[in-house]
């Protein structure tokens, strides 16, 4: 008789907490409903801002099947000659180089994150934040002590990627991402490291208050870029 | 009564799972609807994230098709070697200008940089801003007193020295910035309020800007070593 009772108390408490647990959502759906119902014209953008962010999703995935199949014909149309096979595994090298393949290496992941520490007289709020600025320092350093490859919250970092600040958030490869920034760079994980030293961007953002950490990795996977390079104003000068 | 209470368990058993089945779902559907982020934006935002995420599908639009005609090219070409050496040189050739390694040419601006006497130098930072922001206004290439800013391009300052460092090549002043794109985005993009032209020019240094409708830009001359990418 007991065990009925315990039974019926165990599964009163179960019925409560999944009923509590539909209404929770419900009442978020409808929430988000009813921001959503505020404006008309809004809406109807919002609505093709998802479409064509669907679309370019379908294009990319469709992108990287194409580009495989491409290095497959490439390789198969130059094997029996030696010079072509030398001209087709420089375009392969290059294309990790230029950002349009995914990489693989050892090297470091960095981590910087708005500080939480109280702005006090002496300290200005504005420095525990990461800025546009912290980023770019970032990645110039990486550079310099040998990063054969860098992304920034999986954005790679080709040719022309640019870092802009947008409020509070930045603007990289036309994607607006926040804090914390992770930063993936390949390249000898001793020499990356080095960004720690003393004096360097790392400390000095350190003493600002932002959160930065560094961790070493034996491997590192850096995706491809989520753009296309095309030029409109430059051209090849004929040899 | 056994069997009553078989009966009920599962029946329960079956609710449960339905009920925690349900929650998943909607779990999965708040979290896959990523909608936060544009559900906050006004109007004028929304227009200029349209903007953008249509050009990001015709860019990535217009590379499919390249690479889907290419894919056919080197098809239709299997029997020819001649074609198939000409497919590759092109592909060749492409890499290498994302590389950096070519001869380029094109309209664009030169912005010439002199530290002003008074006031302190012109910094590495100062000239790693302005590549960032000629950049980000559709710059195609770019050279700092002849050295070609590719993607694995650094601006260092050398404490020891009291120079600037590009690509691992001391520089000296006055500093060239060559860069090939649309003119009037390339001079707006350094200049006005906010640009860093106007800024360094009100520290007292001098800064000149010329448009030229036809620039030549040098290769990047070194060697791109991978060692640990693969």
């Amino acid at each position: 008789m007991p065990n009925k009772k315990l039974i019926s108390i165990i599964l009163g408490v179960m019925c409560f907490a999944l009923t509590l647990g539909i209404v929770v959502q419900v009442r978020t759906i409808r929430n988000t409903n009813s921001t959503i119902g505020q404006n008309q014209e809004a809406n109807e953008l919002r609505d093709e801002i998802l479409r064509y962010k669907e679309r370019y999703d379908n294009r990319f995935a469709e992108l990287e099947r194409a580009e495989e199949e491409l290095e497959k014909e490439r390789e198969e149309a130059t094997q029996n000659n030696s010079e072509l096979e030398q001209a087709q595994q420089q375009i392969t090298k290059g294309n990790k180089l230029t950002g349009m393949t995914e990489v693989t290496g050892p090297g470091v992941i960095i981590t910087l994150k708005d500080g939480t520490g109280i702005a006090t007289s002496t300290l200005n709020p504005s420095q525990l934040i990461v800025h546009d600025i912290d980023v770019l320092s970032v990645v110039n350093e990486l550079i310099n002590a040998g990063a054969e490859a860098i992304s920034i919250n999986d954005q790679r970092w080709v040719l022309t990627t640019a870092i802009s600040c947008r409020g509070n958030t930045i603007d990289i490869n036309g994607e607006r991402i926040g804090a914390p920034f992770v930063i993936k760079a390949i390249g000898l994980p001793e020499y990356l490291a080095g960004l720690e030293r003393v004096g360097g961007y790392l400390e000095y953002m350190k003493r600002d208050g932002v959160g930065v950490s560094l961790e070493r990795s034996n491997s590192i996977t850096i995706p491809k870029y989520s753009g296309a390079i095309n030029f409109e104003y430059l051209q090849n000068v004929e040899e | 009564m056994k069997k009553g209470k078989i009966a009920m368990t599962i029946t329960i058993g079956i609710a449960c799972f339905a009920l925690v089945t349900v929650m998943m779902m909607q779990f999965k559907v708040v979290n896959e609807t990523d909608i936060t982020a544009i559900e906050e934006m006004q109007e004028s935002e929304l227009k200029t994230e349209l903007a953008n995420w249509k050009s990001r599908y015709e860019e990535i639009d217009a590379q499919y098709q390249e690479v889907t005609q290419r894919i056919e090219e080197y098809k239709n070409d299997e029997e020819s070697n001649s074609e198939a050496s000409q497919l590759v040189q092109e592909e060749l050739e492409q890499t290498n200008t994302l590389l950096g390694l070519t001869d380029v040419h094109g309209e664009g601006i030169v912005i010439t940089l002199k530290s002003g006497e008074n006031t302190a130098a012109i910094s590495a930072d100062d000239l790693l801003i302005i590549v960032n922001a000629l950049k980000f206004a559709g710059a195609e290439a770019i050279s700092i007193n002849d050295q070609r800013i590719i993607n694995t391009t650094d601006i260092v300052y050398i404490t020891s020295g009291d120079f600037i460092k590009v690509n691992g090549q001391r520089i000296l002043e006055p500093y060239v910035i060559k860069v090939i794109g649309n003119q009037s985005h390339m001079e707006s993009a350094v200049t006005g309020t906010g640009g860093k032209v106007d800024e360094l020019q009100a520290l007292d240094h001098t800064v000149t800007i010329e448009k030229d409708n036809d620039i030549t830009i040098g290769k990047y001359d070194g060697e791109i070593e991978t060692r640990y990418i693969e």
